[in-house]
């Protein structure tokens, strides 16, 4: 009996052992992503499919939480010399990202250097204008896209004698559906957002192609000012909202995604949020829902303009210890997410917008849109909708900071503690010292 | 006789306390004077450049209105919850020692909290009091209250103390109870015989003689709402709405990993390692001198 149980033990280290020498042990390649729920389950799963279509590499795909402390962990580990190969980052990160010459590859000189193809109109166009740079080429590679849209209740909109198919176009006719809800009793709250500073200040601008500031909204130079409060439109914009806030018809439920839940629960009848959250109104909503494109003001000139992109995309960090194998590996598996039928996986798995040309192609070829039209709605505000110089994105250092001015001081406007129009002036002043601040710092490194 | 042990090897007591100094240079002294080196830097937030700007980083922070009203708004919020943990755990200390059945049981449950993660008393506290989902919210609501701690800045004031101050009461329950063990039976006993009143007693013998045992609670919970309620105030409200419960260690925690600025993080950490420093003196200095009975 004991010999058999030795003799077990050796012939299974011999395979296991034996299998390892023979063959080449294959390059690790480190991935970090802030996604948790279907979104991390489906990139972990791609990172696994990868690993098997080849043997030369070994995508390591690992959650390391939430974006900002994801950040702090690169930064950290950047620090220490040791970043990971490529970091998942949310939009709002990109010009700190950008700042930081020498800690990031862009993403076209990735593939050059590997000496791969690499062609950035893959991308979507607004994609393309968020996360590039002037002269086309690419700094880091979209990967999650969305953007924000309305979202309303049908069942509270058939109780206030609302139009189930007719959903509130512009903000005047989202008022009057929100009011109308609140007389009928259909719903505790007609109206409700997630997202503050990135829906009702961002978005926004790129709804109406108004700018956030010069210098074509950061993209031209660290350098740019903040310009907003000086733009009618937004104080309007926080005006509106604390108009309604006072009956109701607006109820503000929290920064992020907080106020997701009080449309789940069928507590406010609409809502604006980002597109990802379709997947999970489709699972978790216990009535009849449907999308609607983000409303917007009709004086504005020209309107509407197209929404922008949100989201994340992927960023290579720079380290000196990179070896021609690592960098190889890098692009082979950016080229094996961007491909069109990994692409087209990802999109109708979380409910992310497709990044890529030929990935929207296939989805609409395949009738993806014509089955649940409500897909369809996000990904047309993008790139159907209008463009205009103000709607092809932005980029600015410290943007995670000031988007939480931007919250902090609307929160003070609808607590009552003071009026629209200062509250965009001091998340405007704020912006900019962190601005000059980061200009200051980001100016050193080059 | 008295059996002694002596070594005479003068490198050995030395050599046995070495783990823990290690220990504490490491995680203590090293990273402290990091935070110090850091907080007279201005550095981009990968560290590739580090310009020294001498104490520009705390100059900046004590001109801004915006510090100092979070300092004051710290030293609120340190006091409401020293006092919410304190006087429950007081009561109940009180009362569980006259339990005569049971009493191991109920002080199980008592000390129970304890044992809980800051973050996780946090989100217990958040599910319960969410104004779309909690419980406690519904019933609020039901009577008739507008219970919206993401827009009103006292609600959530409100609920990160209740939050905070929750769990330290068990620990706060234990130390009153080891306490109140401990006063003499005779001093009651006589006290009874004349006549005195469970109030009169109370007051007169009891809350005297657990005087140093309250003084060094106060400090102790203090010195726990002060550093070590970030969890709480993360997974609750994270500080907002419009900064009404952006404390001092959270501000650190924000700045630093949220807004990347490290240097003024840092200067804010040497601010805190400050007041610590004070609040220890202050304790070893006055907890057992100045109180006495």
């Amino acid at each position: 009996m004991r010999n058999l149980k030795s003799a077990l033990a050796i012939a299974v280290s011999a395979v296991f052992f034996g299998g390892l020498t023979h063959a080449q042990a294959p390059t690790e390649i480190q991935m970090w992503m802030g996604l948790t729920g279907l979104g991390g389950e489906t990139l972990t799963k791609i990172g696994e499919d990868f690993n098997k279509s080849q043997s030369d590499y070994k995508v390591v795909v690992s959650f390391k939480g939430q974006y900002p402390e994801q950040r702090a962990a690169a930064v950290a580990a950047y620090r220490a010399g040791n970043p990971p190969h490529i970091m998942q980052m949310f939009d709002a990160g990109s010009g700190d990202m950008m700042g930081a010459k020498g800690a990031i590859v862009p993403v076209s000189d990735v593939f050059k250097r590997a000496g791969m193809q690499f062609n950035p109109a893959d991308f979507i166009a607004p994609a393309r204008g968020y996360y590039g740079l002037k002269d086309g080429s690419l700094l880091s590679m979209p990967l999650n896209v969305s953007t924000a849209v309305l979202f309303y209740n049908k069942d509270v909109f058939k109780k206030a004698g609302l139009d189930v198919n007719n959903p509130p176009a512009t903000w005047p006719a989202l008022q009057a559906a929100a009011q109308k809800i609140r007389a009928t009793g259909a719903a505790a709250c007609g109206f409700t957002t997630t997202w503050l500073a990135w829906i009702q200040l961002e978005q926004f601008g790129s709804r109406h192609n108004i700018a956030l500031s010069n210098q074509a909204n950061g993209r031209g130079g660290i350098d740019a000012e903040l310009s907003f409060a000086s733009d009618p439109m937004y104080t309007k914009q926080v005006q509106m909202l604390m108009d309604m806030q006072k009956d109701k018809t607006f109820d503000y439920k929290g920064r992020s995604n907080d106020a997701s839940a009080s449309f789940q629960n069928g507590e406010c009848g609409m809502i604006t949020q980002s597109s990802g959250a379709f997947g999970g109104y489709v699972r978790d909503a216990k009535f009849e829902w449907a999308v609607a494109p983000l409303p917007y003001w009709p004086e504005a000139q020209g309107g509407p303009y197209a929404t922008t992109v949100g989201g994340a995309s992927l960023w290579v960090f720079n380290s000196p210890k990179r070896t021609d194998v690592e960098n190889r590996g890098i692009a082979k598996f950016l080229d094996y997410l961007k491909s069109t039928p990994v692409m087209v996986e990802w999109s109708k798995t979380t409910g992310f917008l497709p990044a890529t040309n030929t990935a929207f192609k296939k989805l609409a070829d395949d009738g993806y849109y014509d089955k649940d039209p409500r897909t369809a709605i996000a990904i047309n505000s993008l790139i159907v909708g209008k463009q205009g110089d103000h709607s092809a994105g932005y980029r600015y250092g410290r943007w995670t900071e000031i988007r939480d001015f931007y919250h902090e001081e609307v929160e003070k406007a609808l607590q009552g503690k003071q009026t629209a129009k200062e509250a965009v002036t001091n998340a405007q002043n704020r912006g900019n010292a962190a601005l000059r601040a980061f200009e200051k710092t980001a100016a050193a490194t080059n | 006789m008295q059996r002694r042990v002596t070594f005479n090897n003068k490198l050995l007591p030395y050599l046995l306390v070495a783990p823990q100094l290690a220990v504490t240079l490491v995680f203590f002294f090293w990273p402290a004077w990091q935070a110090i080196q850091l907080s007279v830097v201005q550095q981009d937030a990968f560290g590739q450049t580090s310009t020294f700007v001498g104490l520009a980083n705390f100059r900046e922070l004590f001109a801004d209105p915006d510090y100092v009203r979070t300092l004051w708004r710290t030293l609120f919020f340190s006091s409401a919850v020293a006092l919410t943990a304190l006087i429950p755990a007081l009561v109940l200390a009180v009362m569980c020692e006259r339990v005569v059945r049971g009493a191991t049981f109920y002080r199980t449950l008592l000390v129970l909290p304890y044992a809980v993660a800051p973050a996780i008393a946090g989100v217990l506290w958040l599910f319960m009091f969410s104004p779309s989902v909690g419980i406690v919210a519904y019933w609020l609501k039901k009577m008739g209250m507008d219970w919206n701690p993401r827009l009103n800045g006292d609600h959530a004031m409100g609920l990160v103390i209740m939050a905070a101050a929750w769990k330290q009461i068990s620990y706060n329950f234990l130390f009153f109870l080891a306490g109140l063990q401990s006063i003499p039976k005779a001093l009651l006993e006589a006290a009874s015989i004349d006549g005195a009143s469970q109030w009169k007693r109370f007051w007169t013998i009891v809350f005297p003689l657990l005087s140093p045992t309250t003084f060094f609670l106060l400090v102790v919970n203090i010195v726990y709402a002060f550093f070590d309620t970030f969890g709480i105030i993360d997974a609750v409200t994270s500080g907002g709405p419009a900064k009404a419960t952006e404390v001092l260690v959270y501000k650190v925690y924000y700045d630093g990993v949220h807004a990347l600025n490290i240097g003024s993080s840092a200067a804010q950490s040497v601010i805190l390692m400050v007041i610590v420093v004070v609040l220890t003196a202050v304790q070893f200095r006055y907890v057992e001198r100045k109180v006495h009975y």
